[in-house]
């Protein structure tokens, strides 16, 4: 049974950042060795200012409330419950280069790397997870 | 009933994954054998905690309800699959029902509590030394835990204190079809 669970973060609204680290750190919490890779808009749900002002879909604004009811934790709060236990993230070279971001733009302890850096730890992953 | 656990957990108010990630980092301070109780409202937490307990490889004893706040009971398993049976006698579960002897029952209280055998009697492992007295030493006893790993502990101790009909079940509780007792 494969111990790594591979995820890639390629939309960066409100809900994709929750499914993203809820899987991440239920699998980190559960032994499993994670990677995001952070590729275009996923790249957002690890940008310093970005991840505090997600979106959600047009629409949806009322889930705001829900969400406070629901006590569920803020993006932030996750980022760092995920880097505290051990998921790495990945921040794709390329994305950052085509918009101009610098490791200086995201949370520290971030990677760079591109498609194969992912791809290598993917490869004996079980689940790899798209969002 | 209120159930003896060695350390608690309140993750009440807290939505998944924090019982999960919460139970993960307290598990840390618990050592092999002890119990750990988590008080949650987050109603995933039921199938989560069982399922995070199963991949991680800790004991997973039951859950309770009340007043809408569940109550989740783990018990840490460093290595129980690594089991090693010294103790002689043995005898097997299937041949200690309707015997005359006495089950003595040394899991924990809540392990106990989530099923056991009818008759069996409960004296968690740490206990053992302090209620003793309360055991015949001319009766036969049959110890039963889970696996067989804590009652070979106990048979051990019994002999040691001049106990002479004393069998070690095997395989334990996790081969128990019968009925199951409950007391919670």
């Amino acid at each position: 049974m494969s111990n790594k669970v591979a995820i890639i973060a390629s939309n960066g609204g409100l809900f994709d950042a929750y499914k993203v680290f809820n899987i991440a750190t239920a699998a980190a919490a559960s032994d499993k060795e994670v990677a995001i890779f952070f590729t275009f808009e996923g790249l957002n749900l690890i940008h310093k200012q970005g991840m505090h002002a997600l979106s959600m879909p047009a629409g949806t604004e009322h889930f705001a409330e829900g969400f406070a009811k629901a006590n569920v934790p803020a993006i932030p709060q996750l980022v760092e419950m995920a880097q505290e236990l051990g998921v790495k993230f990945i921040a794709c070279q390329m994305t950052m280069d085509v918009m101009g971001l610098t490791t200086d733009d995201f949370v520290a302890g971030i990677e760079v790397g591109g498609a194969v850096t992912f791809l290598e730890f993917a490869k004996d992953a079980a689940p790899s997870l798209t969002f | 009933m209120s159930i003896k656990a060695d350390f608690q957990l309140d993750a009440k108010g807290l939505s998944c994954p924090m019982p999960i990630v919460k139970t993960k980092k307290a598990m840390a301070d618990l050592v092999d054998g002890q119990i750990l109780e988590v008080l949650a409202t987050d109603k995933g937490s039921r199938a989560d905690i069982a399922a995070w307990a199963e991949t991680v490889g800790h004991r997973y004893i039951g859950t309770t309800e009340e007043d809408a706040v569940l109550k989740h009971y783990i018990r840490k398993c460093e290595n129980d699959t690594i089991v090693e049976k010294a103790f002689e006698p043995t005898i097997e579960l299937v041949e200690v029902v309707g015997k005359n002897g006495l089950i003595l029952d040394v899991r924990e209280e809540v392990e106990f509590a989530f099923g056991h055998i009818d008759g069996a009697l409960s004296i968690p492992l740490g206990d053992l030394e302090a209620r003793i007295s309360e055991l015949d030493k001319e009766q036969e006893i049959y110890v039963i835990c889970r696996t067989g790993k804590r009652s070979d502990f106990v048979a051990q101790r019994l002999v040691a204190n001049g106990f002479a009909k004393v069998y070690n079940v095997l395989p334990g509780m996790t081969a128990w079809t019968g009925e199951l007792i409950k007391t919670i």
